[in-house]
């Protein structure tokens, strides 16, 4: 009897408290909404800087803003990278969008400025954005006009482990893609897993078609077929024959479709760990080989993707995309105020000391300390065209279907003329 | 089935009833509108919950199948069921429903089996029943999150602790590439499948069990049944409404499988392990096109609901008509 | 029969248990040593015992406010859907097992088809529907949503005990002059203990590891719960993959604690003499 009491008597209590729990604390949240009282307006900046260091750094430079700008108050709201893009989802289908967000330019922030979202800046900016580095704009540009201000850019490369090479015999880094062929058979006949790749991901592998068809089609190719929606062109289907010949030569480490890249076990810490000679990666791969696994150090080298024989492309072409800010359509002044701080040399300068970004100012390169991130820097600088990642650039769908279609490619179920034609389907379907 | 609350079914002591008459019958009909009443209105708030909350964004996801619709602003762009005949050209798609069914095939034949033979083990007193309850039922617990990372880490090929028992036992060639390998994806993805849900069916059936009467096992073991035997003829018909119901979940469950793919294999490799709702879930939140994965799930929801009124028919039905002896149908 | 037998009978059990039971505990007991590890140490040597015991990721995270906080948001969220689901699929269930009424078996079909929908499709209307209610960075936002999604399965498996409970106790109950309440109150639902015990740890172990409903309904971090918790330690392109072992590993506690507490009270309701009135 006594436990059947208290069972019940528990069940009471547990509901009478949660209830009241729920209905005290409910009443004390949610009620800021941007809106100003004394004068002050609160600025929402959603960002991704969910890791060290840079989340100290951005919370510092917040602080720095709020200073300069006594009526302004930043509220931070920082998600990782997946529920970020899930929350934007949300927030774009019900037609508000945070004050200052995080964009990566391209197709995604199309669609945002099509549905009216997004704050056109161009004029507001113009004054100071000519001095950013020109490849950093491209992505946030569409029918020239400006909608986002870059603070970060970047560039994919090869990132190779210089023992290794040396190990095998390869005494410079290729700068043709039959000279990269070698290279890969020189390592194999050493027992040396030449590339990691994260095939569950898709999208590392969608790099190397990339830049085949940057290199075999070229930039103005590229960029047509995207206009035209077709991508059946001799020189994608070239492209994907480069990637195929490669793949034959089976460079790749044990399971590698099932490997992830930052995991543990995967692309990153593969080579970090010195088990895989290179990886096609962007210029965050450093970074990711010392966490993921124990970094190469000294012993890392980079070098740009090689040119293709009897291809429209050039070595100095870029392939890589980076992290800008964006308004809503209707943001505050304060706003557009800080992207200009953010965007200043002083920012800038911390942002590549204190967490290793590339500089979209050019004056803050001197702050570079890293030759790698030097080496990179250069290739930027140098570069005579550029190109957004792909699943970035175009349409979310499309981007998608180049993904599937290329890891497709390299696990052997699609033909390089498939790859094209699937691409170009759903390109057309999205019209 | 009438409830016992209708005052014209008293038992006990001679009760001077009414002669049949007109005010009678009136009176009937107003005792059963009372008790349709009465059962309603216990459902009144689960229905307001259910209704509010589920059907109605259900009729609008229904509704949005028949759209293009890239999830700004409302649907605009009617198709009519072009989605739904693109789905069913789709190869990845009709390779979902195999998996599917090879899925659900694989938890009734294999781990719902194991569930129970777990279940009957843990119910008796044993030293350390209470430690080995809470291990089994633990993984079910893990976030599906945890479990992929931790799975990738054990299946990964050659480190991967998988790999490296198998050696420490000399069963080196069994070995593979474990989630790498597209024809032993599923077989791995059902091992993770069966470590992380076995645990819920155990303790439906650790419930279901500690429901039946102590007395007649013993009864049975008194007229001298083995332990099969008992199991066999006492245990397990009275365990039977339980099992339906289990059953009913898992396959519920199989067909709506997401979570664990996502997190271990994203529907990899080459999409050899991807169930309809990592599909839909691909097409709606990566690619942005809602419209098409409305349609998937309105294709989901119907495979569901065809096989829940098949069940009720033929297999509930049971439930429905000898449960307890007392239960009469309306007007008896 | 003899001590001797008994055991010797049992020892085959045992071994399999055994077994079985490593199969399920050496995954966890992995995630657990993770916790001590660098995440950079998880790829070099993943499978044995930690080089220096790093106990600084499970400190940081018991150490930082955060945690408890969240911890809080997901035990009250947690509490109170498995209140309401339970208190509300209690009474649905009852009707649907004790009463006959025209369109009674089209009902229940209609309840279990919340089962079949997958909530990703139907987020992106619910969100709608809770901005539209001002459900947004409200718990309540979370709390009912799930609960109405944890009706289905909680129908189901209560009616199933339901049915059982026999007739005689119901009618030795009209006899007494019990309303139909009456009797559910008193006497069904003590008598259904394990079923309630069983749908409340579902309840509230569905809840604690919902991550996409609180992701979509908080936006401001103070009502956020656990899973969003563990997503902050990973970034754009690589993860802090040791802290986030030893912040899952710290947030299964509380939930496998509410198992073991439940679990008794199942075996307490077998020993309270159920059949026996």
């Amino acid at each position: 009897m006594g436990d059947r009491a208290l069972s019940r008597r528990g069940f009471l209590a547990a509901s009478a408290a949660a209830g009241m729990g729920v209905t005290a604390l409910s009443a004390c949240g949610g009620d800021s909404d941007g809106g100003s009282s004394d004068g002050t307006t609160t600025v929402e900046w959603w960002n991704i800087s969910t890791t060290e260091p840079a989340k100290t750094v951005w919370a510092g430079l917040a602080k720095k803003f709020e200073a300069q700008n006594p009526k302004v108050k930043l509220k931070i709201v920082q998600l990782e990278n997946d529920a970020y893009k899930s929350k934007m989802t949300a927030l774009t289908a019900s037609g508000k969008l945070p004050d200052i967000f995080h964009t990566w330019g391209g197709g995604v922030l199309k669609q945002q400025v099509d549905a009216g979202l997004v704050e056109d800046v161009t004029d507001r900016t113009k004054p100071w954005v000519d001095g950013l580095l020109s490849v950093a704009k491209a992505p946030y540009i569409l029918d020239d006009r400006t909608y986002a201000i870059p603070f970060d850019i970047g560039m994919v490369g090869f990132w190779y482990n210089k023992a290794l090479f040396k190990q095998a015999g390869v005494s410079t880094p290729p700068t043709t893609w039959s000279g990269f062929l070698d290279a890969v058979k020189k390592l194999r006949a050493k027992g040396i897993t030449p590339l990691a790749l994260a095939g569950k991901e898709k999208w590392p592998g969608m790099y190397y078609w990339a830049y085949l068809a940057m290199r075999t089609a070229g930039l103005d190719a590229l960029q047509k077929a995207s206009d035209d929606k077709d991508f059946t062109g001799a020189g994608f289907v070239e492209a994907g024959q480069h990637l195929k010949e490669l793949v034959q030569l089976h460079p790749f480490q044990k399971g590698f479709l099932g490997a992830a890249y930052s995991t543990p076990t995967g692309q990153a810490a593969s080579v970090g760990n010195g088990k895989a000679a290179m990886e096609l990666m962007g210029q965050w791969a450093p970074a990711v080989e010392a966490d993921a696994g124990k970094g190469l150090g000294k012993n890392l080298g980079f070098f740009p993707f090689p040119a293709v024989e009897g291809g429209k492309g050039v070595i100095t072409e870029v392939f890589g995309g980076g992290g800008g800010h964006a308004l809503r359509k209707g943001a505050p002044q304060a706003a557009v105020d800080f992207l200009k701080f953010f965007a200043s040399e002083t920012t800038d300068i911390q942002l590549v000391k204190k967490t290793g970004v590339l500089p979209v100012v050019p004056a803050a390169e001197s702050a570079i300390t890293d030759p790698n991130t030097k080496a990179v820097q250069a290739q930027l600088k140098g570069a005579t065209g550029f190109q957004l990642f792909l699943d970035q650039a175009y349409a979310p769908a499309v981007g998608q279907e180049v993904n599937d279609s290329v890891a497709a490619l390299i696990a052997g179920s699609k033909s390089p003329e498939q790859v094209t034609q699937s691409i170009t389907k759903t390109a057309k379907e999205e019209q | 089935m009438t409830s016992t609350f209708l005052p014209d079914r008293r038992s006990g002591p001679d009760v001077e009833l009414p002669p049949p008459s007109a005010a009678f019958a009136r009176g009937r009909a107003r005792r059963r509108l009372l008790n349709w009443l009465t059962a309603v209105g216990f459902q009144v708030p689960a229905l307001v919950l259910f209704i509010g909350l589920v059907l109605l964004p259900m009729l609008f996801a229904l509704y949005a199948a028949f759209f293009r619709w890239g999830g700004f602003g409302m649907p605009s762009d009617y198709t009519g069921t072009d989605n739904f005949t693109r789905l069913f050209k789709d190869p990845v798609f009709l390779g979902d429903l195999w998996r599917c069914l090879v899925l659900v095939v694989l938890s009734l034949a294999l781990q719902l089996p194991f569930a129970l033979a777990m279940a009957v083990a843990l119910n008796q007193r044993l030293r350390g029943r209470a430690v080995y309850r809470m291990l089994f039922f633990a993984p079910y617990v893990l976030s599906e999150a945890i479990t992929g990372v931790l799975f990738s880490m054990v299946f990964a090929p050659d480190d991967g602790l998988a790999d490296h028992v198998l050696g420490g036992i000399g069963l080196d060639g069994l070995g593979g590439e474990w989630f790498a390998d597209p024809s032993y994806v599923m077989a791995t993805l059902f091992l993770v499948m069966t470590w992380k849900y076995f645990g819920f069916h155990m303790m439906l059936y650790l419930a279901g069990l500690q429901s039946i009467p102590a007395e007649l096992t013993e009864a049975a073991l008194i007229d001298g049944a083995n332990a099969w035997q008992r199991f066999r003829n006492v245990t397990l018909p009275l365990l039977a409404p339980t099992l339906r119901i289990s059953v009913f979940l898992s396959v519920i469950g199989s067909i709506q499988l997401f979570d664990l793919v996502w997190v271990v294999t994203q529907g990899g490799p080459d999409h050899h392990s991807e169930t309809m709702a990592v599909t839909m879930f691909q097409y709606g939140f990566k690619r942005y096109q809602v419209g098409y994965a409305s349609a998937i799930s309105v294709v989901m929801f119907g495979i569901c609901l065809v096989f829940a009124l098949a069940y009720q028919r033929f297999v509930l039905r049971r439930d429905l008509e000898g449960a307890t002896t007392t239960m009469r149908g309306d007007g008896k | 029969m003899t001590r001797k037998t008994k055991d010797v009978r049992t020892l085959p059990l045992h071994v399999a248990l055994v077994a079985v039971g490593a199969l399920m505990v050496v995954p966890l007991v992995y995630a657990a040593l993770s916790g001590f590890k660098s995440t950079d140490e998880l790829s070099r040597n993943a499978f044995g015992l930690p080089e220096h015991w790093l106990t600084g990721n499970y400190t940081d995270i018991l150490g930082s406010g955060d945690f408890w906080r969240l911890l809080g948001n997901s035990t009250l969220i947690a509490v109170a859907t498995t209140v309401l689901v339970v208190a509300v699929s209690a009474l649905a269930a009852f009707s649907f097992a004790r009463f006959a009424f025209r369109g009674r078996e089209l009902m229940f079909t209609f309840f279990t088809m919340g089962l079949m929908f997958p909530f990703a499709v139907a987020a992106l209307p619910l969100f709608l529907l809770l901005r539209y209610l001002d459900l947004l960075d409200n718990p309540l936002g979370v709390i009912l949503p799930q609960a109405a999604y944890g009706l289905p399965m909680t129908i189901i498996i209560l009616r199933g005990f339901f049915r059982q409970i026999p007739g005689e106790l119901e009618e030795a109950a009209t006899l007494d002059g019990c309303s139909p309440f009456g009797f559910f109150w008193r006497v069904l639902l003590p008598m259904a203990r394990p079923a309630l015990g069983t749908v409340s740890v579902l309840a509230v172990v569905t809840s604690w590891n919902n991550f996409f409903l609180p992701l979509l309904v908080f936006t401001d971090n103070t009502w956020w719960t656990l899973p969003i918790g563990v997503q902050q330690f990973q970034g754009q392109y690589s993860a802090e993959y040791a802290r986030v072992f030893a912040y899952l590993v710290l947030a299964m506690v509380p939930a496998l604690a509410f198992y073991s507490v439940a679990e008794r009270q199942l075996v307490g309701g077998l020993t309270a003499g159920a059949t026996k009135g």
